[in-house]
């Protein structure tokens, strides 16, 4: 694993929903940092402000205050001209329900945010092909999703994810739709692509299990940080799984009941 | 609470979706418009003297009003359709909160009729607002102020388009509420596009293609070659093939378009253009069927438009009195009626007045032995001489006594029409004094004839025998010119040898057509005299062109026709001409470019709408495209691009489909165009129509998809 520096920096971040009498803060001062080739998870319960905290990241909400740096640049404060520019080619997004568009096939699929920047296809054949290859999706490309298993649709999103060499991919409950051992083998190529490329994912997650990859993991409750978890050097993925087990029931038992 | 639910759904659904509730103003106006036909000026105005043509017409307006309303019952159906689907999540949400069925339903049908009483208001205020407009259109093309106007509010047409209206809808939302009444609630929550992504075998579809093709390609031949074959059967042969082949074709074609969008890798990565064609072909694919019947049905408003166009073409030839010259004609006791057309009110309206005597030449004197009265009258030189002036090939038939019957067209050369109607008539022909002749001549400002007294000039009736120039018969004068030098005689009376006037100003006899004669010989006086039997006399007149000037035509005419009809006398006014074929053609085109302009209102409709329904469903697919980068202008693009395609293609081979129709149609004389004048401004005038119309579909589509497109706002899902 190779660590440098700061890759993202979330500074005191805030977001307030509804009006004045009436507000609710999901993000209430986050504050953390994300390192080079880092494969960080979040974890808390329901209503904790965790998707929220990726979307601002993911640039798809904007905070109330606070700022997010993607290396060194204050992405939260771009308008929407520059924004487009970063999705998709400097971050990339790995969703729940995979997103993927299904008169499209694989290829076609994994290929689209290369197209919608306009980058030319020559240049990302071998890269297709890398990543095809090492997600076992050769066969299905130029399937439809309709065709696909959820763990073949995923990996096809996860491709999709990586296809323009993003500075970093953002994963929200990515094993959330998948059965136990799609998950497993997912969760096993993220970090696959995490050790071998120092690709950075950032991933929100409810599952101990999914969590238990990562190498960092943040537990937030009610807009705040409260919690952190390190993958110490030799301890095994098992290990950490138990960890992360301990620390929930600890916090009251279950990710979705803690009051 | 219920009724505030339905008022506030019923607002909403106008509100939101506007192009279902235009087509339901649209379902309601069309209906009107066809059935205040009878209130329109023109035909008010022609009531008054073609009274049984009119009612003949207006019996077949039901007809047509049961025919448009089973076109619109399919749009309605379509319309309430796309609607309902883009409402199933809440109706799911209804039955989720306990609302059961029957209630949903009713409650559909509530809403259904608060729309349709909106749909009624707006509709019959722009249906009473166009047929205004066409009403004082047609009358200023047609009557040039004589057509009085006044309001054509009809109330038997509201009546019956409030009743048809309220008719197909409810028969449409019954239909469709008896889905919604089977349907799951899960299937109503989740509603989205079929998961179908069959796009079958390439080999099957390239055959779908191909097959459809050659289909076409059949179809028109048949229409170009052989249309009027077997009695015109195979006009239903023709259309058969060409729907079955416009079917197969889009199939074939949606299918394939998968392979192009595979096949592009190049462009793949050029911003959304594979999604643009992916996006595309769903809509062609899935749905191919009604593609291509939205495609015949613009094929033909194509060939409706053209030949409804066509028809107002001829409006034209109405006020082309190339050959008519008397407005009046009065029959009755001469010497009465010409008192009577110069008495003191008559006199103002009257000019030119000329007495028209015709007779019928006397045969041999009736001593002869034979049974059969032999011919004072020799012509057989003549008849050699137009023989001999015959193309070729007709000449030979003629000699060889195939030719056996005449048939006078304009189609015929100059010769073989002379020579029919000269057969017709020649033996007894028909005789009109000079002096009746001048009349007519100076009236149009030629000089008088002074024939010879053994000279005679042929006559032509240009209403009957097709004459290319009024003043001219080049052929004829050739014949006669060339006998002149020849110092020979073509012709004898009475073994009498007889010269012939080169060809003469040809004018029709009377104003319109109590006399219907082919031919006649103008001959001198003297001459009338003595070979005519007996004869018939007509008074013509024309009314003054100071009149003329200064108040059109028409309402002197309608005025002496007023001060006729009390006199008692028989008259015939060139009011009755006109009066014919303007009912021809205002009721010709109105019915044929009314059905062209329904189908193509319903063809834009259902494409429009499918678009829609399509973009409803996968709105989704838009979001991801900005989560992974798309800008809104690119999306915005793309999905113009395919509002664009989804219209040009059905379009395109429309307009293929419909030239071969246009071309059929002039080949087998069924629409006329020559060198028409107004043809170029009144082609270019239906043709921006039409793509005016297709445009703001077009633009609606867009428009309303502009909207689903901004709708889309990234929600965060608190899990």
């Amino acid at each position: 694993m190779v660590r440098q520096g700061k890759l993202l920096e979330v500074k005191d971040l805030q977001k307030n929903y509804g009006k004045k009498n009436n507000i609710t803060k999901a993000l209430n001062g986050v504050s953390f940092d994300i390192l080079l080739g880092e494969f960080l998870g979040i974890m808390g319960p329901s209503g904790s402000g965790k998707t929220t905290l990726l979307n601002c990241i993911a640039t798809i909400i904007k905070p109330t205050s606070g700022c997010v740096l993607l290396k060194g640049e204050n992405i939260s404060a771009f308008d929407s001209k520059d924004l487009a520019e970063y999705r998709g080619s400097r971050i990339g997004y790995l969703f729940q329900d995979f997103a993927l568009l299904d008169n499209l096939t694989g290829q076609e699929n994994i290929l689209l945010p290369l197209s919608i920047h306009g980058v030319d296809f020559a240049k990302a054949r071998a890269k297709l092909d890398e990543l095809a290859d090492f997600l076992e999706i050769t066969d299905i490309l130029n399937k439809f999703p309709a065709q696909m298993s959820g763990g073949q649709k995923q990996r096809v999103a996860a491709a999709r994810s990586l296809i323009s060499d993003p500075d970093i991919v953002l994963a929200d409950e990515p094993t959330g739709a998948l059965d136990t051992r799609s998950a497993r083998n997912l969760m096993n190529k993220l970090e696959g692509i995490n050790r071998n490329s120092g690709r950075t994912i950032l991933m929100v997650t409810h599952d101990p299990n999914a969590a238990s990859f990562c190498s960092r993991i943040l537990f937030i409750q009610d807009g705040v940080v409260f919690h952190e978890l390190r993958r110490k050097q030799e301890e095994s993925r098992e290990e950490f799984y138990e960890r992360i087990l301990q620390l929930l029931a600890q916090l009251g038992g279950g990710s979705a009941n803690v009051f | 609470m219920f009724s505030r639910l339905i008022y506030r759904n019923a607002k909403r659904s106008r509100k939101e979706n506007l192009i279902y509730f235009a087509t339901l103003v649209t379902a309601v106006a069309s209906f009107y418009i066809i059935l205040s036909l009878g209130k329109q000026n023109v035909i008010l105005f022609l009531k008054q003297f073609e009274s049984d043509a009119i009612d003949k017409l207006l019996a077949q307006i039901p007809i047509v009003y049961i025919f448009a309303l089973f076109l619109l019952f399919f749009l309605i159906l379509f319309a309430n359709q796309y609607q309902l689907n883009r409402r199933s999540k809440e109706f799911g949400l209804y039955l989720m909160l306990g609302m059961r069925k029957k209630r949903l339903v009713l409650q559909l049908l509530a809403e259904g009729f608060m729309t349709s009483i909106f749909a009624l208001i707006g509709g019959i205020f722009i249906g009473v607002f166009l047929a205004e407009i066409i009403s004082l259109t047609v009358s200023k093309l047609v009557g040039q102020g004589i057509i009085g106007h006044q309001l054509s509010l009809s109330v038997g047409a509201i009546f019956f388009t409030i009743i048809g209206f309220l008719f197909i809808q409810f028969s449409a939302l019954i239909i469709l509420g008896g889905r919604l009444f089977n349907r799951e609630i899960h299937q109503l929550l989740y509603e989205q596009m079929d998961n179908k992504q069959d796009m079958g075998h390439i080999k099957g579809n390239v055959l779908h293609i191909l097959v459809g093709s050659v289909l076409l390609g059949v179809a028109y031949w048949i229409a170009l070659y052989r249309l009027t074959d077997f009695a015109g059967l195979t006009l239903f042969v023709t259309l058969a093939l060409g729907s079955l082949g416009t079917i197969l074709f889009m199939r074939g074609f949606g299918k394939l378009l998968g392979l192009w969008a595979s096949m592009s890798e190049h462009k793949s990565t050029k911003g959304l253009h594979t999604f643009t064609l992916r996006q595309f072909q769903e809509n062609i694919a899935n749905r191919s069927t009604s593609v291509a019947v939205t495609s015949i049905l613009i094929t033909l408003s194509i060939i409706l438009i053209a030949n409804g166009a066509s028809t107002i073409l001829s409006l034209e030839n109405l006020y082309s009195r190339d050959a008519s010259v008397y407005d009046f004609t009065v029959d009755g006791d001469s010497q009465k009626v010409e008192q009577f057309l110069t008495s003191e009110k008559m006199e103002p309206y009257v000019e030119d007045l000329n007495f028209l005597k015709i007779g019928r030449m006397k045969h041999q004197d009736e001593q002869k032995e034979e049974d059969r009265p032999s011919p004072l009258v020799d012509w057989s030189k003549l008849r050699e001489q137009l023989i001999m002036a015959l193309p070729s090939e007709q000449k030979e038939q003629f000699l060889s006594g195939e030719m056996q019957g005449y048939s006078i067209s304009s189609e015929n050369p100059e010769a073989l029409n002379l020579l029919g109607v000269l057969e017709i008539d020649a033996a007894t022909p028909y005789l009109i004094p000079e002096s009746s002749y001048n009349g007519l001549l100076e009236a149009i400002g030629e000089k008088p004839l002074n024939l010879h007294s053994d000279e005679i000039a042929l006559y032509f009736n240009p209403d009957l025998v097709p004459i290319d120039q009024l003043d001219r018969m080049p052929v004829l004068d050739h014949i006669l010119k060339k006998a002149n030098k020849e110092g020979q005689s073509l012709m004898s009376i009475h073994d009498q040898a007889i010269d012939i006037r080169s060809s003469i100003p040809m004018r029709g006899l009377v104003a319109d057509r109590s006399v219907k004669i082919f031919s006649a010989f103008i001959v001198p006086d003297p001459m009338f005299e003595q070979l005519s039997e007996s004869y018939n006399s007509y008074w013509n007149f024309r009314i003054p062109q100071k009149m003329q000037e200064q108040q059109g035509l028409m309402k002197p005419m309608m005025e002496v026709r007023d001060i006729l009809k009390s006199s008692g006398f028989q008259f015939e006014s060139y009011l009755q001409n006109f009066g014919r074929q303007l009912f021809y053609v205002v009721a010709g085109s109105y019915t044929i470019l009314y059905m062209g302009f329904l189908f193509l209102i319903i063809a834009c409709t259902v494409l429009a709408l499918q678009f829609l329904t399509q973009m409803k469903q996968t709105g989704q697919r838009y979001l991801t495209l900005s989560m992974l980068g798309a800008k809104r202008n690119q999306m915005k693009k793309s999905m113009y691009k395919q509002v664009l395609w989804t219209f040009l293609l059905p379009m395109s081979l429309a307009c293929v489909s419909g030239s071969v129709g246009i071309r059929a149609m002039i080949l087998f004389v069924i629409i006329n165009f020559e060198d028409e004048p107004l043809l170029y401004p009144i082609a270019f005038t239906f043709a921006c129509f039409v793509i005016v119309v297709v445009a703001i579909y077009g633009v609606a589509v867009a428009r309303s998809a502009d909207h689903e497109i901004d709708k889309l706002r990234w929600k965060p899902n608190i899990d």
